[in-house]
């Protein structure tokens, strides 16, 4: 009786600890990022600006990439993110493989004295540094994106495939005193990038597709001041025109990502990002 | 740093001293332990690669220390890693108390509750334990109960949660194991030459749901919260015959181990072994597929493993042909090992005065053949029949002879062909050639001499402006001399140099002092990167150059 009463014990427990799922249920559909559950203060949002540093030879990155991912299924256009390839190491690209190095992501990668990738920052705060699976990034942006802006962050972005010229609009308002001088830093990602990375799981696959990519930065590298006497209430609106030089780029992948940072610590105050959008 | 040092005299001084006194009767019990202390200092050398160490030295270091009295036992470990060693996660950083547990261990029933490491068969569904020199530490700290009802059965239970560096992983793991040895369990057995034991296990692990993004653009995955792993083994021998067998199965098992896909997991360890006096062999197959088990389903690297799946081809111990070592890959791989030893009879022409030993090694690891299907939130891929691409293959022979009673000689040569994507790196396959020579000659009563020569032939190439920045690449030589004097110090004098692509050229300077159950040892000289594997799991080891102090005592 003892001996039957103990392998269905075990039979149960084998039996209730291990779930199935059909393959039609492997993925449900999502409505999109719920982020702070259209929690607006001011009339503005505070997003969370992510600068991931990655590289075509880092075999962990497609895992931060997964992560990121997920994030912004959970966050939405809350969450921001900025893919700057790493310039040395695993970072480098392979022979007959598109180099996504850029000057500016060189400069800020040795700024935050980037050794291994995946890293990333977040607002750039530099006490804020994620490695590896990234643990606790995620809940820093929910705390963060919780919080009430002190400055709100809008951009529109017109582009032009004949001429490859980008028309830029960006406005800003002052929800409380600012502490400092600001600047402004205008990037330019391209999603869709199809070449070839290390994989964690899957050796090196040849047409891995790289999102966020940062092709080149608009503005001066650490942004470009803005006048401001930084009083509650205060709105300005600037424009850009930028010409799209390097022709492996193509403008309806691309997005312009803007962030506004105190000039001294360069932390971010909030950030937005607007599709280019291409006038036929 | 003068503080540490100054310490670490003080504890030369307590260990060599003063700790046969510990060895002693507590409340009619009995208390043993140990104390281990490694440091370095190293400084930036950019010729060799080796980093900047702005802390000026580094410390890991552990005590434990078990009491005993008859049934029952306790114990604790205290760790600090101030600041860990080079090329230990920095998570390691931190010091407290990491292990403690209480056991009872009763005729037919034993009991723990705290930190403890278990095993289920070879470990395909379950295996926790810790290596202090990869930096792993998988204990689980909960309950465990081991159980024999009759003579010839044994059942195990264990629930509890992962070390994760200095907190606890969020996967809860429960497992169960039962084994049988028909010889002690069935009398018409209990004299018979077959021997024959089998077990069967299973383990589960709950993680709560999280949100992953599947491929397909607007979905997540509907993810599995409870994972199983269930495996069968046999162990039979007859005679001088031994053939172990284990298979295991895994649920779905989305992670970021396999990219989050929803193929379930496989495992066949066969090993068919013979021996008799002066002759043994042994034939290993395996495969795997897709059997990475983590009780965190978005951890990468070496911690939080539930299982582990040993390497198949042998572990080398010399410099050179350890160089390149092979790392189990737990998304898919298949392969064999043969293994021959044979001596040959002393007082002949061929075995000498004093007989010689043969040994003949061989393995190959490949890839499985697989067939994408897609990626997150689907199978994966496919497997068909062929071999995939070669991982890894090599065909050792060492000779060992005796010459006198003083002298002792063996030769070694190695030929090996690496695939990088086992180090998950990208590049061609290397060909390398090792020859080792080794001589221990015990000069007197008080002094013993050893000497090493190496030689590796390598094609592959250090050029960072293409790419290739392995510093191990190339040829090399390498020799060593050791040292010891009578019973207590030992030294030791190596050097290895890149005489091909001039990656550096490593010397290395050690002296040693044992005294009784303490050793003192000092080393200074520069330590090449590359990778530190122990049964297929690895660490990188990055370039240093400085001083290493390494003190173990127990009492």
């Amino acid at each position: 009786m003892k001996k039957t009463i103990l392998l269905g014990f075990i039979g149960l427990f084998c039996f209730a600890a291990c779930d199935k799922i059909e393959p039609d249920q492997y993925t449900v559909a999502t409505s999109g990022g719920s982020g702070n559950g259209g929690r607006w203060s001011n009339g503005g949002t505070q997003c969370a600006l992510v600068e991931k540093y990655t590289g075509p030879r880092c075999v962990n990155c497609p895992n931060a990439d997964v992560t990121l991912d997920s994030l912004h299924v959970q966050y939405g256009e809350q969450l921001v993110v900025i893919s700057i390839n790493h310039p040395t190491g695993q970072g480098e690209p392979f022979p007959n493989q598109p180099d996504m190095r850029t000057e500016a992501g060189t400069a800020w990668d040795q700024y935050f004295g980037i050794g291994a990738i995946p890293a990333a920052y977040l607002n750039r705060n530099k006490a804020k540094q994620y490695s590896g699976s990234m643990d606790n990034l995620g809940s820093d942006i929910g705390a963060l994106i919780n919080q009430d802006p002190s400055i709100e962050l809008t951009i529109n972005a017109d582009g032009d495939t004949a001429t490859r010229q980008i028309d830029i609009t960006v406005s800003y308002h002052i929800y409380d005193r600012l502490e400092g001088d600001i600047t402004l830093t205008l990037a330019l990602t391209e999603d869709s990038l199809s070449y070839r990375q290390l994989h964690p799981s899957r050796g090196i696959v040849n047409d891995y597709i790289h999102n966020h990519m940062l092709r080149d930065v608009i503005t001066d590298t650490w942004g470009d001041d803005i006048p401001t006497d930084g009083v509650a209430g205060e709105s300005k609106v600037k424009n850009f025109t930028y010409t799209v030089t390097n022709p492996d780029i193509k403008l309806q992948n691309c997005h312009v990502v803007g962030f506004i940072s105190y000039k001294n610590d360069r932390s971010v105050l909030n950030c937005n990002q607007a599709p280019v959008v291409i006038n036929q | 740093m003068k503080k540490i040092l100054r310490a670490l005299v003080l504890l030369s001084f307590f260990t060599l001293h003063l700790s046969p006194l510990m060895a002693q009767g507590i409340l009619g019990g009995h208390v043993t332990g140990n104390i281990q202390l490694e440091s370095q200092m190293s400084r930036a050398d950019s010729t060799i690669g080796a980093p900047d160490v702005p802390q000026g030295i580094l410390m890991n270091a552990r005590a434990d220390v078990l009491y005993t009295n008859g049934d029952f036992s306790a114990g604790l470990r205290f760790e600090a890693y101030q600041d860990p060693l080079l090329g230990f996660d920095p998570q390691w950083k931190g010091q407290g108390l990491a292990h403690y547990f209480v056991a009872y261990n009763g005729e037919r029933l034993s009991l723990t509750a705290g930190h403890f490491y278990e095993q289920f068969g070879s470990g395909l569904i379950l295996r926790t334990y810790e290596d202090r020199y990869l930096g792993i530490d998988n204990a689980l700290l909960g309950f465990s109960a081991k159980y024999r009802p009759i003579d010839g059965i044994t059942l195990k239970a264990v629930a509890g949660k992962q070390r994760y560096f200095w907190s606890l992983g969020e996967g809860l793991v429960r497992g169960v194991d039962g084994e049988m040895a028909l010889n002690s369990l069935l009398p018409f057995m209990a004299e018979s030459k077959l021997r024959v034991n089998l077990g069967a296990g299973f383990v589960s692990k709950y993680e709560e749901d999280e949100t992953i993004a599947a491929e397909a653009a607007g979905h997540i995955l509907n993810l599995p919260l409870n994972v199983g792993a269930g495996a069968f083994r046999a162990d039979v021998g007859f005679g001088g015959w031994n053939l172990q067998a284990e298979y295991a199965r895994k649920g779905q098992d989305p992670s970021a181990l396999n990219g989050y896909i929803y193929r379930p997991g496989e495992a066949l360890n066969l090993n068919l072994s013979y021996s008799q006096r002066g002759f043994s062999a042994a034939l290993q197959a395996k495969r795997i597929d897709n059997m990475g088990f983590k009780s965190v389903r978005s951890q990468t690297g070496e911690m939080l493993y539930i299982n582990y799946l040993p390497a198949t081809p042998r572990q080398h111990t010399y410099a050179f042909p350890s160089m390149y070592p092979y790392a189990t890959q737990v998304n898919g791989e298949q392969g064999l090992q043969a293994d021959v030893m044979y001596k040959i009879k002393k007082e002949t022409w061929l075995g000498g005065k004093y007989g010689t030993d043969l040994h003949l090694n061989s393995s190959v690891m490949t890839t499985l053949d697989t067939t994408v299907i897609g990626g997150r939130g689907t199978e994966g891929y496919t497997v068909g029949n062929g071999t995939g691409d070669l991982l890894y293959g090599d065909l050792s022979f060492e000779v060992a002879r005796k010459l006198s009673k003083s002298i002792k000689v063996s030769a070694t040569y190695l030929y090996q062909v690496f695939n990088p994507i086992v180090e998950n790196e990208h590049g061609s396959l290397h060909h390398n050639n090792a020859v080792v020579a080794d001589v221990s000659w015990k000069v007197s009563k008080k002094h013993a001499l050893r000497f090493e020569a190496e030689w590796l032939g390598s094609d592959s190439r250090y050029d960072p402006e293409a790419g290739e920045t392995d510093r191990r690449a190339g040829d090399w030589v390498m020799g060593l001399v050791e040292w010891s004097i009578g019973s207590h110090w030992f030294l030791s004098a190596s050097d290895q140099y890149a005489y091909n692509d001039g990656t550096g050229n490593y010397y290395n300077l050690s002296v040693g002092y044992t005294r009784g159950a303490t050793r003192l040892q000092l080393g200074y000289g520069k330590q090449r990167e590359g990778m530190l594997c122990i049964g297929g799991v690895c660490r990188q080891v990055p370039a240093s150059n400085g001083l290493t102090i390494s003190l173990t005592t127990s009492f």
